[in-house]
């Protein structure tokens, strides 16, 4: 592959000359290499999408011979639609509560959990253990254990005397009893990135800060947060993400019921998109979805000050 | 530096939130004998006897070969629109397990109109079909789709509880089937196992049974006059206050708790019985209780079983529907999964009559209706009106004022303007 000094794709050695043209001749190549990718990702991903938002300018339903060009009218829709406000709400309720307390939980269990011996191991490996399972079956089995009649969990609260609430047909609890499942599920991927993060940590900080007379808390707070501050970052754009796309598990455990009171963003968007073949307005859904993830993740980069960080 | 790390994130988020709106598909091919797919989503006790169907078909002539996949519901709902419109789905699906989807199969020109109908086993009888069926797939004088099935509503009930509570045979009117499900209601147990989402609708059948309705021959909604409120009032307040059932069921936990001995009855389809029997409950199966006026009425649900309009073998795709729906074919089928027959010379048959549990079923034919039929976007009817009606009256709502707010619903979606 290699012609003269100049080697395909490889950085020609400084003392090269490089005539004014190289550039764009070097970066040929790698055009090349990318179009295999590029090629996928255009015709799966990008095209898609581009088509998404071409559908909610319409009344498009799938396979109808005339879908109506309605501009923005499916938007402003959305603007009256109470479902939509509903699962909005509970879009933004669930990311907030399940992140917030995932990096909290991860973080102490994280401290807790960092040192390395065999039991450390045994329990982290168990925290780790909800997220290797697929989330409809963690699901199923969620709402099998919650069922208030023949659950387990209502079960030993029967047998303690303390009653057996509908967990999943209860406007109330359906909610937080997701949040909780979704936490369950999560937590042990938020510790394991955190206790990689905490290993990543020079150790000479520590020293010095203690030298200086830091107390454990100082410690954590002036030595720790900062240092793991590029790895929360990561996990807490990774899990807004997911929260804010959350499905599955609505989707098993509730439907999006009781009245309505579970429903997210996606499953009223595939509601209306596949059940009610409603393609033009579940695509208007989508796309209020894209840019609520769009927005979120601009804050959070600027919260965690991504750009300071090496 | 900022900008490119701007344009990385976005594309990060692109990636996330590409939740597609996109379908995929499946070919059939052609050489020697006709291939033809078939989608279904049958996977109850029922699903044997489907199966059964299409190998009988396959041994019966070498012509045609039929070959059936089984996927959930959900993912033909997701694949069938997009598949059968691009020419790349099955020849024949069953595309839900509830009859009006196909109003949206004909609006997108999906489906095949039916054109092999008439006598004899090689067309589709359609004479023959229980006469809601036939009308329920026919838009605009043409018919679109075969039933796959047509079961009948029952009512379920475990005959260990029954006398345990004292009582000798199950509910025949209506005040004994309320004054029961409040006397088997004690500690432990329901008395009633009554579901309202994700299900086959049983709240009809006992608002039908005290003269209510949910919509009427317009179209509109009927939830709202006084003698639907007063159908529905008297099952509200045993739910709500004599706790005869449990709030919020789906139909899969329904049939849990009515399969874990914990409640004394449920109303439900045949496709039940071989689940029921195998956990273990002492079963009987009865009619539907006799409504207020003397009459019975009961819940009838089917399947329809339609043919792309793209299909490269309409021929033998109505073959096969023939075959599927002929009389042979029902009376086995009807032996074997304990479905009352679709066909109205079948009603009459001695070994379906001798059949326990055909019997109960076959006997509730005349009487059955389907629930919603022909109502512009049934669908949404049930899920954004009648679905969450039952949910607020049965938790803390009122059912007048609820029944305002769910006929505004209901109207707004099927287009009732009176």
């Amino acid at each position: 592959m290699t012609t003269g000094d100049t080697t395909w794709g490889v950085k020609a050695t400084p003392h090269a000359r490089t005539p004014a043209r190289t550039p764009r001749w070097r970066s040929r190549p790698a055009w090349l290499f990318m179009a295999p990718s590029l090629a996928i990702l255009g015709v799966f991903v990008l095209w898609p999408i581009v088509r998404s938002f071409w559908y909610s300018l319409h009344t498009w339903t799938v396979g109808a011979t005339d879908q109506p060009f309605i501009g923005f009218d499916n938007y402003v829709q959305l603007t009256r639609d109470p479902q939509f406000w509903g699962a909005l709400l509970h879009t933004v309720e669930i990311t907030a509560v399940s992140v917030l307390l995932l990096l909290v939980i991860g973080f102490f269990l994280a401290l807790a959990l960092a040192s390395e011996n065999l039991v450390t191991r045994i329990i982290r490996s168990a925290f780790f253990f909800p997220y290797v399972v697929s989330l409809t079956a963690a699901g199923l089995v969620w709402r099998f254990l919650l069922d208030p009649n023949i659950g387990l969990v209502d079960g030993l609260s029967k047998a303690l005397g303390w009653g057996a609430p509908a967990w999943l047909a209860s406007t109330t609890l359906a909610l937080p009893t997701i949040i909780f499942v979704s936490i369950w599920k999560n937590v042990g991927f938020v510790m394991i990135i955190l206790v990689a993060g905490l290993k990543g940590v020079p150790e000479d900080q520590y020293e010095a800060a203690r030298l200086d007379g830091a107390s454990r808390g100082q410690l954590v707070r002036f030595v720790t947060l900062p240092a793991l501050r590029p790895t929360i970052l990561f996990v807490s754009v990774i899990l807004t993400i997911q929260s804010l796309q959350l499905f599955d598990l609505v989707y098993v455990m509730t439907g999006g019921g009781p009245l309505f009171t579970t429903d997210t963003l996606v499953t009223l968007l595939f509601r209306d998109g596949f059940v009610n073949f409603q393609t033009g307005y579940a695509s208007a859904i989508s796309w209020v979805l894209f840019l609520l993830i769009v927005i979120v993740s601009a804050l959070q980069l600027k919260f965690f000050r991504y750009n300071d960080v090496d | 530096m900022k900008k490119k790390k701007s344009v990385a994130i976005g594309a990060i988020a692109l990636l996330a939130a590409g939740a597609g709106l996109t379908g995929c598909s499946s070919s059939s091919s052609s050489s020697g004998p006709v291939d033809l797919t078939v989608w279904t989503g049958f996977t109850g006790g029922d699903a044997p006897g489907y199966k059964q169907i299409v190998k009988d078909f396959n041994a019966s002539q070498s012509k045609v070969k039929v070959t059936m996949t089984v996927q959930p519901w959900d993912t033909i709902q997701q694949k069938l629109p997009s598949a059968w419109l691009t020419g790349t789905g099955p020849d024949i699906a069953a595309p839900a397990p509830d009859p009006n989807v196909i109003a949206q199969y004909v609006k997108t020109n999906s489906v095949l109109p039916l054109t092999a109908t008439g006598s004899g086993d090689t067309k589709i009888n359609t004479s023959k079909f229980a006469s809601a069926l036939t009308k329920e797939f026919t838009y605009n004088g043409k018919l679109y789709a075969v039933p796959a099935n047509y079961a009948t509503l029952s009512l379920y009930y475990n005959k260990k509880l029954f006398k345990a509570a004292g009582i000798a045979s199950a509910p025949t009117t209506v005040a004994e089937f309320q004054a029961d499900a409040k006397k088997l209601t004690t500690g432990g147990t329901y008395g009633l196992s009554l579901a309202d989402n994700n299900t086959i609708q049983m709240w009809p059948i006992l608002q039908w049974l005290s003269g209510g309705e949910v919509t009427d021959s317009k179209n509109c909604s009927a939830l709202q006059t006084q003698a639907s409120i007063d159908s529905l009032q008297p099952w509200v307040t045993l739910v709500k206050d004599d706790k005869i059932s449990p709030v919020g069921q789906s139909g899969a936990e329904a049939d849990s708790l009515f399969s874990a001995g914990k409640a004394a009855m449920e109303i439900n389809g045949p496709w039940a019985a071989p689940g029921y029997k195998s956990a273990g409950i002492d079963l009987g199966i009865a009619k539907i209780p006799v409504g207020d006026d003397g009459t019975n009425v009961t819940l009838g649900s089917t399947a329809p079983l339609a043919i792309s309009a793209k299909t490269k073998h309409p021929t033998e795709a109505q073959q096969f529907l023939a075959y599927w729906t002929s009389k042979s074919t029902q009376l086995k089928f009807s032996k074997s999964t304990g479905f009352p027959p679709l066909r109205t010379d079948l009603s009459d048959n001695a070994t379906l009559k001798a059949d326990p549990t055909v019997s109960v079923f076959a006997s509730q034919v005349p009487d059955a209706r389907l629930y919603l039929p022909q109502v512009p976007s049934a669908t949404q009817v049930d899920a954004n009106g009648y679905v969450p009606f039952i949910q607020k009256v049965t938790r803390d709502g009122d059912v007048s004022a609820d029944a305002t707010s769910a006929a505004a619903t209901i109207n707004q979606l099927t287009g009732c303007s009176s």
